[in-house]
């Protein structure tokens, strides 16, 4: 196997308030290679945000990475120079944000915004940054490229805003691009078209994507592996059909459980009366004590679990790897 | 549309075509067509400066010559009467709009320019460079601009140079906060992220991407600023600290002062034309406003 494009290790960040340093995110490890998809899953405020952020170093003010290292290509990204950074953020790594109706200057058109890139990375001239700009939404599926590349933002829906973000981040065949909950903010049927255009792209461009999601479903079509956050812990990673099928941990199974099951057809036998849900919420930032983060919310929870700090990811013979003390017993 | 679109094309494709872009600015500009009160201000205000460019070489006589007896009425001799030393006040109108009108633009200019560039950065950039740059924008909001400007100008000279760059000076901190509160407002909208994600440096990022969005505001404030600079001039010269050498219309008021009993026209036609002009740079600030203010503006 080649090396990875992104190897994040122990990767700790920490928040800074006002009651001291509180822990974010805590020795999260994983790795992406070249045509790659990495998942990370979880909650609302399990830390995935902020790993995505991290890795592109833009964690707000009061956030700082106290450990680990993240590597670009072998290129150490947490020890960067600005002019080294900026040379990276557009070019070798990129990004897409959740929200496309937000993320885009009101005040340029798309075309002057995915060609202020090229213009920046690879000093295109504007004609041919504009030329090529054109080409991009072409790539992203979007009609009437030609007129659209002169549209301002409002003139487009959100899912061509989101076509337009993913065109701007792939503009310069970036190594590895990072998409945060890319489709979130969009309609069912978009959000289809977004995933497949990602999927297409990536066999194309060769490009490695860390996707957060809270869709299992494009979980399932998209990642090869994935790293499932708790409280800001990694408790279970390892390639998606594995840790989907045969989910291990508690936590992992009841997200499964939450996946919401159409009553037609065949599948209404097997599908659940009612919706199931995870009791209780994420413990807040802060609140997290040394023993694993999901002990309040687990039904499984014994007492070796209480006695005992957060378990190490325990390798399963399936390449999986799992951090529960009790996972060999209660894995069905 | 001529037939409903079956083919699972991605979306937009049956949709109309791509309405014309029009630019931001370009639809600012129509919506300001359409305040009433907006195209007045801008119309007395071309008016004023037209006059006060062409005036001075179709009206022949000198502002600062003695043209006729002191306290002529106005008449025949002299359209708008002459002043306490015998000089044309009509002449001193447009002479003096002419100097009245650039130094409230250039101290308007230094205004912003100070203002804007103290309050990008201190918004920008947060932290400790904000708390300096506030600490400096408190100490000149704290003097008391007009005795400040009184300082500056006895300290320096009564010309029109030395008068508009102390109004300038003593004006920018309502500028500055004004600025830095719109950098702190956008500097973490996600637009402004995505372009750091893409690579922009700060310089791009606060020029390119920041500023634009938070000229809104800032223009129109400028605008303002213009009518405050004239009134100040106008203060100024009141008190004596006007440039002696250069006709204005607060140095009319000024010098006339005394006399306000022995010939009413040699004030209330240069306090008028302080008033039409301050007031038609407030209108077109309003306008703008109006123009400009997404709240205000109706559908195209």
């Amino acid at each position: 196997m080649t090396a990875p494009v992104l190897s994040v290790r122990n990767l700790s960040v920490s928040m800074q308030g006002s009651n001291g340093a509180v822990a974010v995110l805590e020795n999260l490890s994983f790795d992406v290679a070249q045509g790659a998809t990495m998942a990370l899953v979880g909650e609302s405020g399990c830390g995935k945000s902020m790993t995505a952020l991290a890795i592109m170093r833009l964690l707000p003010e009061d956030f700082t990475v106290t450990s680990g290292s993240i590597m670009l290509d072998g290129e150490d990204v947490l020890g960067a120079a600005p002019a080294q950074l900026r040379a990276l953020r557009g070019n070798r790594m990129s990004m897409i944000f959740q929200e496309p109706m937000t993320a885009l200057n009101p005040l340029y058109t798309v075309g002057d915004q995915i060609g202020e890139v090229l213009r920046q990375h690879r000093g295109l001239s504007r004609r041919d940054a504009t030329e090529q700009a054109i080409n991009f939404l072409k790539v992203v599926q979007i009609p009437a490229a030609g007129q659209r590349v002169r549209a301002y933002p409002h003139q487009l829906s959100g899912g061509m805003r989101q076509r337009v973000m993913i065109a701007m981040a792939l503009a310069c065949r970036p190594r590895l691009l990072i998409a945060d909950e890319p489709t979130t903010a969009l309609d069912a049927t978009v959000q289809a078209q977004i995933f497949d255009l990602l999927g297409e792209l990536q066999d194309e461009t060769r490009t490695a994507i860390v996707l957060i999601t809270h869709d299992l479903g494009a979980v399932a079509e998209l990642a090869d592996d994935v790293a499932v956050l708790y409280a800001g812990r990694c408790i279970e990673k390892g390639p998606a059909d594995q840790v989907i099928l045969h989910a291990r941990h508690p936590y992992t199974r009841g997200l499964m459980a939450c996946v919401p099951q159409l009553k037609l057809g065949p599948a209404a036998r097997t599908a659940p009366h009612s919706l199931d849900e995870i009791p209780g919420m994420v413990p807040p930032l802060g609140a997290r004590g040394a023993e694993c983060a999901f002990l309040p919310r687990c039904a499984f929870a014994g007492e070796v679990c209480r006695s005992r700090q957060q378990p190490p990811l325990d390798a399963v013979d399936s390449g999986a790897a799992v951090s529960c003390w009790r996972h060999r017993e209660i894995t069905p | 549309m001529t037939a409903i679109e079956t083919s699972g094309g991605p979306p937009g494709a049956s949709a109309l075509a791509p309405r014309a872009a029009v630019s931001p600015m370009l639809a600012a500009l129509r919506q300001f067509g359409r305040s009433p009160s907006g195209v007045i201000g801008a119309v007395v205000l071309l008016i004023l400066m037209l006059v006060t460019v062409f005036g001075p070489h179709l009206y022949g006589i000198d502002p600062l010559d003695i043209a006729g007896l002191p306290f002529t009425p106005p008449g025949e001799d002299a359209w708008l009467g002459t002043d306490y030393l015998g000089r044309d006040i009509l002449s001193g109108l447009i002479h003096g709009g002419r100097a009245t009108l650039t130094v409230g633009g250039v101290a308007a200019a230094i205004t912003i320019i100070i203002g804007v560039t103290m309050g990008a950065i201190s918004g920008f950039f947060g932290g400790a460079i904000d708390t300096a740059l506030v600490k400096v924008t408190e100490f000149f909001q704290i003097l008391p601009p007009l005795l400040f400007a009184m300082v500056l100008v006895t300290l320096f000279g009564q010309t029109l140079t030395t008068i508009t760059v102390a109004i300038g000076v003593v004006s920018w901190p309502t500028a500055a906060r004004l600025t830095r509160a719109e950098f702190l407002r956008l500097r973490n909208l996600d637009f402004v992220k995505a372009s750091r994600a893409a690579g922009a440096g700060n310089l791009h990022l606060i020029l390119r991407v920041v500023l634009p969005n938070a000229l809104p505001p800032i223009i129109v404030s400028a605008t303002l600023a213009i009518g405050v600079a004239i009134l100040f001039e106008g203060g100024l010269s009141f008190l004596g600290l006007g440039d002696p050498n250069t006709m204005s219309w607060g140095l009319m008021i000024g010098q006339n002062r005394n006399y306000v009993l022995d010939g009413w026209w040699t004030v209330t036609f240069p306090g008028a034309a302080i008033f039409v002009a301050v007031l038609a740079i407030s209108l077109v600030g309003d306008g703008i406003n109006d123009a400009i203010n997404p709240r205000l503006r109706k559908r195209d």
